[in-house]
């Protein structure tokens, strides 16, 4: 994804268990910032087609 | 006839005062190639181009064109209607077209005007525009245009016919749309119409004979349909073919569409974009079934239709106009020339082809 | 290569004649120049219409797609890669197959020619380095070297990896190759410039979905873009989607492509799709040490898991 133009940062994985809600949690919350303070999305985005 | 002189030096001074009635269009070229391209202010068509890498055909009907478009917000004095999208339909010209992609369109017309249907887009975009075609002076080898109905100097669809004579253009006036864009960029320089005649009758004649490819149709119309539709080479002709739809796209005669819906929200609109036969999705029932489903029934399906149902059903000729470019560009140099020629000798002695 | 053309002939009808294969998949000279179309022969009579040079870039894998019969097939170094890609993933059976190898000095690129030259090409010739292209006021001499397709300038693996006969001795292979200064050229950009570059890349995209059919990978009953039920993919010439249509399809040969250049060849408008796949390429080799198609007893990357697989991305 990044490699076609999609900020780093914008797309993360992570693995965790059911049994780690704590990190879950820590996870939601840390990409949550991380998105929010790369801003709004501006590409790949498709509200209507720019056809003719 | 009318036949006016237009002194180069007046050509760009021309197109400029014309560009105050007319979108103008016309061939550009783009690194590699050239397409048909709205031209900028004082930008000048490239009549260098021998033919463009895409048809024209997009100038009438585009590949994704939008048709209808509703929204729900009820803020929108029409909301909750499918309403049609307004488009520019003011007058356009497009400069430096080829005959045969001239003459496509009049093929093209069968289908989208016709006495049981009109196609609005296609018919008013078609109208709007008047077509200053450019003679063929130096017609490329996989040209074919003379044996599919047109040619190099083919006048049929054109508003104007341009050739190129030195220092000068020489302008057959063909139409009163013709006449009137003439009007509109000041070139009104009549010549002696019998002399030129002469000369563009000679150089017609060089250009035609330039033409080094063909194609032999002049069975198709009396053959057996099923028998044609049955023969063995259908296999072989199939076999290198890949499905893309490389050959219908770059067509100037191809005019397959399908209808889309796209919605998001609370609003959206439905539209249609080329489709093509060689695809298996293009005949794909409701139920699942498909009664193309094999890449042997799309590949007889394009040149069947091309060649054969066309023939019989408009009493036309051909639908192509032997403008080659499915010869240049098949990936896998499927040549619409060896299979017509297979067609056309089906059931004769002389079934194998040198094309 | 040209050479090749009667051991071809010779091997072909010899496998015909004595009924070890049914057909024999290979090229028969194109109508136009620089273009060669992908032909069978049945009978042993008909192997004299079996040609080969250096326009024979499509991928014959492409054609062995769920046959049933046994097929002789001429295999240059890429094919057989996607001959073996195509044995590991159960397209066709090695048992099937005869494989003829052609080793390989590289298909040549005719759109790169078409570029050099000024007026229209009639005729090209070709002896074992160079290319003559004949038109209707000139003639040009050019080094095949300087004329090849990119991925054949790039390839290390021009002998075929499998097979069953063999046209000629196999061919040096060539060292010390650079094959990935495009990807890193892409991978150096921002974000944003490489944005840019992939909508300028795609902007003469007509969705003829030629490269996506000249690819041996793509075998798919449905494709991702014809499906409707989901729809994956808007159908129109919106950017968005003809963008998608190249990353998933660039995805989808992940681990698998060869780099034979069949898309990039097969496109009507020159665009080189190839920086995506080849991205992909280079991620394999560098994360798994992994060529596509070399042997066809090992699991590609992307189907096995191994404890030692690079997981640096998860946090």
């Amino acid at each position: 994804m990044e490699h076609m133009g999609i900020e780093p940062g914008r797309l993360q994985f992570s693995w965790v268990s059911s049994a780690e809600s704590t990190k879950f949690v820590e996870v939601v919350k840390e990409v949550t910032e991380a998105i929010k303070a790369l801003g709004p999305n501006e590409h790949f985005l498709k509200t209507k087609a720019k056809v003719a | 006839m009318k036949i006016i002189k237009i002194d180069k030096k007046n050509w760009a001074s021309g197109l400029e005062d014309l560009a105050g009635s007319y979108r103008l269009f016309g061939p550009a070229k783009e690194e590699e190639f050239h397409n048909f391209k709205a031209l900028d202010q004082g930008v000048l068509p490239d009549l260098t181009c021998l033919n463009t890498r895409l048809s024209p055909k997009s100038l009438i009907y585009p590949q994704s064109e939008v048709m209808f478009e509703y929204s729900l917000d009820e803020s929108q004095e029409d909301h909750h209607i499918m309403k049609e999208v307004d488009k520019d339909y003011s007058p356009r010209a497009v400069i430096g077209i080829r005959p045969c992609d001239v003459k496509a369109f009049l093929l093209v017309r069968k289908n989208f005007d016709s006495p049981e249907y009109r196609d609005p887009y296609w018919i008013r975009a078609y109208e709007a525009t008047t077509f200053v075609g450019l003679a063929c002076e130096a017609p490329c080898n996989t040209c074919f245009c003379t044996t599919a109905g047109c040619g190099p100097y083919h006048e049929e669809g054109l508003d104007l016919l341009l050739m190129d004579a030195g220092d000068n253009f020489l302008v057959k006036v063909i139409t009163d749309k013709g006449e009137k864009l003439l009007a509109d960029a000041g070139w009104d320089t009549e010549v002696n119409t019998d002399e030129a005649a002469k000369q563009i009758e000679a150089k017609k004649q060089a250009a035609e004979a330039k033409i080094s490819s063909f194609v032999t149709a002049d069975r198709l119309k009396e053959m057996d349909t099923v028998e044609l539709y049955s023969a063995p080479f259908w296999e072989e002709v199939a076999f290198a073919c890949i499905n893309c739809g490389t050959c219908t796209y770059v067509c100037p005669t191809c005019w397959c569409f399908d209808i889309q819906d796209e919605n998001r929200g609370r609003s959206g609109m439905r539209m249609r974009n080329w489709d093509s036969c060689m695809y298996p999705l293009f005949t794909l029932h409701g139920s699942g079934h498909n009664p193309r489903d094999t890449k042997i029934q799309r590949v007889r399906q394009r040149f069947m239709h091309k060649l054969k149902y066309y023939v019989e059903k408009y009493d036309n000729g051909i639908q192509c106009v032997g403008c080659g470019r499915c010869v240049r560009l098949c990936p896998v140099n499927i040549d619409i020339r060896r299979v017509c020629y297979m067609m056309n000798s089906y059931g004769t002695s002389d079934n194998t082809c040198a094309a | 290569m040209l050479s090749y053309i009667d051991k071809i002939r010779e091997t072909s009808a010899r496998l015909l004649k004595d009924c070890s294969v049914e057909m024999v998949i290979g090229f028969r000279k194109g109508t136009v120049p620089m273009m060669n179309e992908p032909h069978f022969a049945k009978t042993a009579e008909a192997v004299d219409k079996l040609v080969w040079d250096s326009n024979c870039g499509i991928n014959l894998a492409n054609y062995l797609t769920n046959r049933q019969e046994k097929i002789g097939i001429i295999a240059k170094g890429c094919d057989s890669r996607n001959i073996v890609t195509h044995i590991i993933e159960n397209k066709i059976k090695r048992e099937q197959l005869i494989i003829i190898g052609v080793p390989c000095s590289g298909m040549i690129d005719k759109r790169k020619i078409n570029a050099m030259l000024d007026g229209e090409i009639n005729d090209v010739v070709e002896d074992e380095n160079n290319i003559t292209v004949k038109g209707n006021d000139f003639e040009k001499i050019l080094n095949k070297r300087d004329v090849l397709q990119q991925n054949c300038a790039v390839c290390i693996h021009r002998n075929p990896v499998i097979y069953d006969e063999l046209v000629a001795d196999l061919v040096e292979e060539q060292e010390g190759v650079d094959r990935y200064a495009d990807v890193r050229s892409i991978e150096a950009m921002s974000s944003e410039e490489k944005w840019k570059y992939f909508d300028d890349l795609l902007s003469n995209c007509i969705r003829c979905y030629a490269c996506r059919n000249a690819c041996p990978l793509c075998y798919c009953p449905t494709c991702f873009v014809d499906e409707s039920r989901p729809q994956w993919v808007g159908k129109s010439q919106d950017p968005t989607d003809v963008r998608t249509f190249h990353f998933l399809r660039a995805y989808h040969c992940a681990g698998r492509c060869t780099d034979c250049g069949a898309c990039e060849r097969a496109c009507p408008v020159g665009i080189n799709m190839r920086v995506f796949t080849k991205k992909l390429e280079k991620d394999c080799l560098e994360l798994f040490g992994w060529e596509a198609g070399m042997s066809a007893d090992v699991r590609p990357p992307l189907d096995t898991y191994k404890p030692g697989d690079p997981d640096d991305f998860i946090k």
